[in-house]
């Protein structure tokens, strides 16, 4: 057995080969409340494994962030945002910290939104420890229902909640009357072809869906 | 996974090596068999003076557990543990604006691990910054998890390959929680604490 | 060429024929007025020709002039600009000229300018009448045979309702198997990748109309007269399969014991399949055959490969169809791929099966493939929904959980379909083998009396039997209980008193075991009948420490008293020998006193044994005839 190695050794060197999945590759759409049904079923036509039903999921999710105001000129206001997920209908699962870097739209030609996404497996302490890490936390809400798989494609059908009390699951309201659409695979970074496989199967639940390149600022600017 | 005792081993004016391998031959004589190797290191990030008052989080790695990284977060009133996932360095890294490592706090302890029974032996050469600093011997006993049930047993054993310098009283990390269920975070507090031990301690100036 | 035939050519005097009515009646044009005629020459004359011929020879004129002139000159012959230049001159002459000519021709006095009736284009009218004729002729006979076709079929669908429209067959086809169309044909694939299977091998067919293929027999444009077609078509379609895929696989699995085979397993997912040559078999049937194939192909590839991969401590032996696993020492088990097309389907079916199928292990290699299947596709989903796809849960709580390293190895670590496959004829001998065993001891020994009961619901790799030790008559007094755990390649035997015993794969272990335990069973039951009779047990020992030394286990013994203390019966049990009996009395019935034994009371210390002939007695068994003696013993006293 040779002497195990440092493990930021390891790690860089898994860098250097490009094998750690930190890109995201994402299309986002809505579909109304009357319809979901319509895409649940298109979807278990198109998708993998639908023979025992699509799979559930009931998360809860917090948006922390941490950020320094800018002291000087020279400094500028740096946030630094981290979300933190958990199944609430699957027990002995642990909880998930995810970091979501600044995402780039590219050009026209560009299928997907890519962004940089760290993804990990962590202990429940998770919570304690960003809020003493000096984390705050944005906001939070519950996401319910339905994923399915497409090859390497991750495709969720979710309906967002408000938290109404401090606990989760107490009283929820739903945000809007429509369903949260995402097609993602999280990918090595430099593994473009897999957009455009995205960019078919998108045209696949058109008209029902609209999967676009979703770009926040500029959704920040209607509102 | 089963409850582990730390302790530092009486250098005694001897070297690093010399250490090693006296204990060596005495475990290997009591009938271990050698089983590669470990590392056990810890890396030390600082807040930034405009993030308020100082936190420190502790990284560690240890080779028993090679899917997993240990933080530690020290607020001053309390310590947050947290086992994550190995992704959690490249995060360290992303909140460099926030956290800096103090590269001359960089410690490990590493060298040869020996089965023996139930009993699991590392005789680890510590290192801040390169620099030596002495010598922790971990003693593993499996098949147990709760502490006060195996102590003494424990303490039997080091006092066995170690003599007179095995300890008498259970870590202090340990002797509030010996009721408690063991688990590999509780390994790592250990390691923590010697760490910072060694990293206060003047230098032996002894390259291992 | 010796003679030739001088043919003169004239025109016709006839007029050129305008047009041809329906009825037939040829309108002629009417022949050209002598003003007409003068036009339609003039037209002809290409002016443009001569006037270009009257340039040229200026040209030529002028150049011959300019040779003489000078060098300048020359030079500004091959000027690159000249033939523009003179293109242009030409251009401006011919323009004047019809400016002038348009000027005379306003003024209307000295020229006129009449209209020149186009002559149409230089055809042969009867040649482009003989070629249309054809082309529609040729247009019409597509129509005609298409017409004919459709009829035929109408006609044959209305005649014969029970054959099926191909679309109609088309679209059942298409509702069990995956077809696509390239171009003009229809491929199909039957291969397992859909549902997980890596095979490289391909499964396309492609499906044709059957029709068209019966076509050159029978003239199309006779009806078949005379109502069967002799080669009846059980469906309009017809798939054609690739040869590789052709005729009937099975996977053959036999146990051989040095030679002799031990138990034979035909793995025909077919079951009773009809023989593969038959060209009229439903398509149905015929792409399940070829799927067949190709999934014992899969199967068989796979069990190969890692027959070659695999480090087994006697090496796994692969030739040509056939694998040689070795399962228990002097045990192999032989997994061979049986491929028959129509060609060779006589030397199949002969082979005899020598024992009748195992359908247990017939249904574990075909599940085990397919749960490799189901494997590849289905991929827990990660909860929650962020996290990524592909790691299972286990590994995924990994991290938080610290898991170590043994851990983490064991996720990592598969069973090959070939180890599993031998594990389960390891336990499928080892079961054969304790049956064997249990049925025989049964056999041999009436007295006391074996029965099993084999647990009904158990594992490919593990079973249970429960045994219980008995005596006819008796068994509400005692009974011995074993529990025997049957694994892949040892016994694990639960005792009576809690012991674990672990055996080998050797079955005379086991035989040895359960004499012993028939042995002890005899001195424990004795006692339970002892103390219903009112007997006293004085002592019992499981393991003897006197007498000869047993040639298996120890024997055991047990010492009982009478319920007035007179009486004391041994009895001594061998696994081998059987029980022995001896009965002491004390007092003796009759005391005379001596110098060494005084007094009456040392009598009690008990007398000498003497052996009892339990073959000479009465009773149906052993334990019957402890009851008969031990009552006869009371009674006397």
């Amino acid at each position: 057995m040779s002497a195990p190695g440092n493990a930021m050794d390891s790690l860089s060197a898994a860098l250097k080969c490009n094998i750690i999945p930190n890109q995201e590759y994402l299309l986002q759409g809505s579909v109304l409340d009357q319809y979901v049904e319509v895409l649940l079923h298109r979807l278990r036509g198109l998708c993998d494994n639908v023979d025992s039903g699509p799979e559930s999921f009931h998360d809860h999710e917090l948006c922390f962030s941490l950020r320094i105001a800018n002291t000087g000129a020279t400094t500028p206001m740096s946030v630094f945002s981290l979300r933190v997920r958990r199944a609430l209908d699957v027990s002995d699962t642990p909880y998930q910290l995810r970091y979501i870097g600044q995402q780039e739209l590219g050009d026209k030609n560009r299928p997907t939104v890519v962004r940089s996404s760290i993804d990990m497996a962590c202990s429940s302490t998770i919570v304690d420890f960003l809020t003493e890490l000096g984390c705050r936390v944005d906001f939070e809400y519950i996401a319910r229902g339905y994923m399915f798989r497409k090859g390497r494609m991750k495709i969720t059908v979710s309906k967002i909640f408000k938290m109404g009390g401090n606990k989760p699951g107490e009283t929820v309201e739903p945000i809007s009357q429509s369903y949260l659409v995402e097609l993602s695979v999280l990918a090595p970074s430099g593994q473009d072809a897999i957009a455009e496989d995205m960019r078919i199967f998108a045209e696949q639940l058109r008209p029902l869906v609209q999967l676009e390149k979703i770009d926040y600022k500029r959704l920040g600017n209607i509102m | 996974m089963g409850v582990t005792i730390l302790t530092q081993f009486n250098t005694e004016n001897r070297s690093g090596p010399q250490n090693i391998e006296i204990l060596s031959k005495r475990i290997l004589a009591l009938g271990a068999t050698q089983q590669g190797q470990f590392l056990v290191d810890c890396e030390t990030y600082t807040s930034v003076p405009q993030l308020g008052h100082q936190r420190t989080v502790h990284v560690l790695h240890n080779s028993e557990q090679p899917a997993t990284v240990f933080s530690l977060l020290e607020t001053g009133a309390k310590t947050i543990p947290l086992a994550t996932d190995g992704l959690f360095d490249l995060l360290m890294m992303k909140m460099s604006h926030f956290y800096t490592s103090k590269k001359q706090t960089k410690s490990e302890s590493k060298g040869p691990r020996y089965e023996i029974g139930d009993f699991c032996v590392k005789l680890g050469t510590v290192t801040v910054s390169s620099n030596f600093k002495g010598v922790l011997v971990e003693v593993e006993y499996r098949p147990c998890v709760v502490p006060a049930m195996c102590w003494d047993l424990l303490k039997e054993f080091l006092q066995g390959f170690l003599g007179l310098s095995g300890p008498t009283t259970p870590p202090t990390y340990l002797q509030n929680r010996m009721q408690e269920n063991y688990s590999p975070i509780d390994t790592i507090h250990q390691y923590l604490e010697h760490f910072t031990m060694f990293r206060k301690s003047p230098g032996i100036g002894m390259r291992p | 060429m010796s003679y030739s035939v001088n043919i003169s050519v004239e025109a016709t005097i006839e007029n050129q024929i305008q047009e041809i009515q329906y009825d037939g009646t040829e309108i002629y044009q009417p022949p050209l007025t002598l003003s007409e005629s003068l036009a339609k020459y003039a037209q002809k004359i290409d002016f443009s020709k001569t006037s270009e011929v009257d340039i040229k020879k200026e040209e030529s004129s002028e150049d011959s002039k300019s040779d003489t002139d000078s060098k300048d000159a020359f030079q500004s012959s091959i000027w690159p600009w000249d033939s523009v230049r003179t293109k242009l001159r030409s251009s401006l002459q011919e323009i004047c000229v019809l400016a002038d000519v348009l000027a005379i021709a306003k003024e209307k006095r000295y020229l006129v300018l009449d209209p020149v009736q186009q002559e149409p284009l230089e055809t042969k009218p009867m040649v482009q009448i003989y070629a249309r004729k054809k082309a529609l002729g040729g247009a019409a006979n597509v129509l005609l045979a298409g017409a004919e076709k459709m009829k035929n079929s109408q006609t044959e669908a209305a005649r014969n309702r029970t054959t099926l429209d191909f679309h109609i067959e088309l679209l059942r086809l298409r509702q069990n198997w995956r077809l696509k169309k390239v171009s003009n044909t229809i491929i199909g694939d039957l291969s397992y990748r859909t549902t997980g299977s890596k095979y490289l091998q391909t499964g396309t067919f492609e499906v044709t109309k059957a029709e068209d293929e019966e076509k050159p027999s029978s003239p199309p444009s006779s009806p078949l007269p005379g109502g069967p077609i002799p080669s009846k078509p059980n469906s309009a379609l017809r798939v054609s399969i690739p040869t590789e895929l052709q005729g009937v696989a099975y996977i053959e699995v036999l146990c051989q014991k040095d030679q002799e085979d031990l138990c034979s397993v035909n793995l025909n997912l077919m079951g009773t399949a009809p023989p593969p040559s038959n060209p009229d078999m439903h398509w149905q049937q015929k792409l399940e055959a070829a799927q067949n194939v190709l999934f014992c192909k899969e199967l068989f590839n796979q069990l190969a490969k890692e027959a070659v991969q695999l480090q087994a401590p006697i090496p796994h032996m692969v030739v040509g169809n056939q694998i040689m696993a070795t399962v228990l020492p002097g045990i192999q088990l032989i997994i061979g791929l049986r491929h028959s097309t129509s060609g060779d389907k006589k030397q199949q079916t002969p082979p005899p099966s020598k024992s009748d199928h195992d359908h247990v292990l017939e249904h574990s290699l075909h599940q085990l493939l397919r749960e490799v299947h189901h494997k590849n596709t289905h991929h827990p989903f990660p909860h929650p929904a962020t996290g990524p796809l592909g790691p299972s849960k286990k590994r995924m709580l990994a991290g938080p959980l610290a898991a170590d390293r043994h851990e983490l190895l064991e996720m990592t670590k598969t069973q090959t379909l070939l180890e599993q496959i031998v594990q389960q004829a390891q336990h499928f001998i080892m079961r054969m083998r304790t049956e064997y065993v249990l049925d025989t001891i049964a056999k041999e020994v009436k007295d006391p009396l074996i029965s099993s009961h084999w647990n009904t619901l158990n594992s490919p790799t593990h079973s249970c039997v429960k045994i219980h030790i008995s005596t006819h008559g008796y068994d509400a007094v005692c009974r011995t209980p074993l529990i025997i755990h049957v694994g892949e390649k040892s016994l694990k035997c639960i005792c009576r008193d809690g012991k674990v015993m672990n055996m080998s794969y050797e079955p005379q272990e086991l035989r040895d075991l359960i004499f012993c335990h028939i042995s002890q069973h005899q001195i424990v039951a004795v006692q339970a009948l002892a103390k219903t009779m009112g007997w006293q047990a004085l002592g019992n020992s499981n393991h003897l420490g006197t007498g000869a030394v047993e040639p298996l286990g120890n024997s055991s013994s047990c010492l009982l008293s009478s319920p007035t203390g007179d009486r004391i019966i041994a009895v001594r049990c061998e696994p081998q020998a059987g029980p022995q009996v001896s009965v002491a009395h004390s007092p003796r019935t009759d005391f005379f006193p001596s110098r060494l034994v005084t007094e009456r009371k040392w009598e009690h210390l008990g007398g000498q044994f003497r052996d009892v002939r339990l073959d000479k007695m009465e009773g149906r068994n052993f334990l019957h005839k402890m009851e008969l003696l031990m009552a006869s013993l009371t009674s006397n006293s």
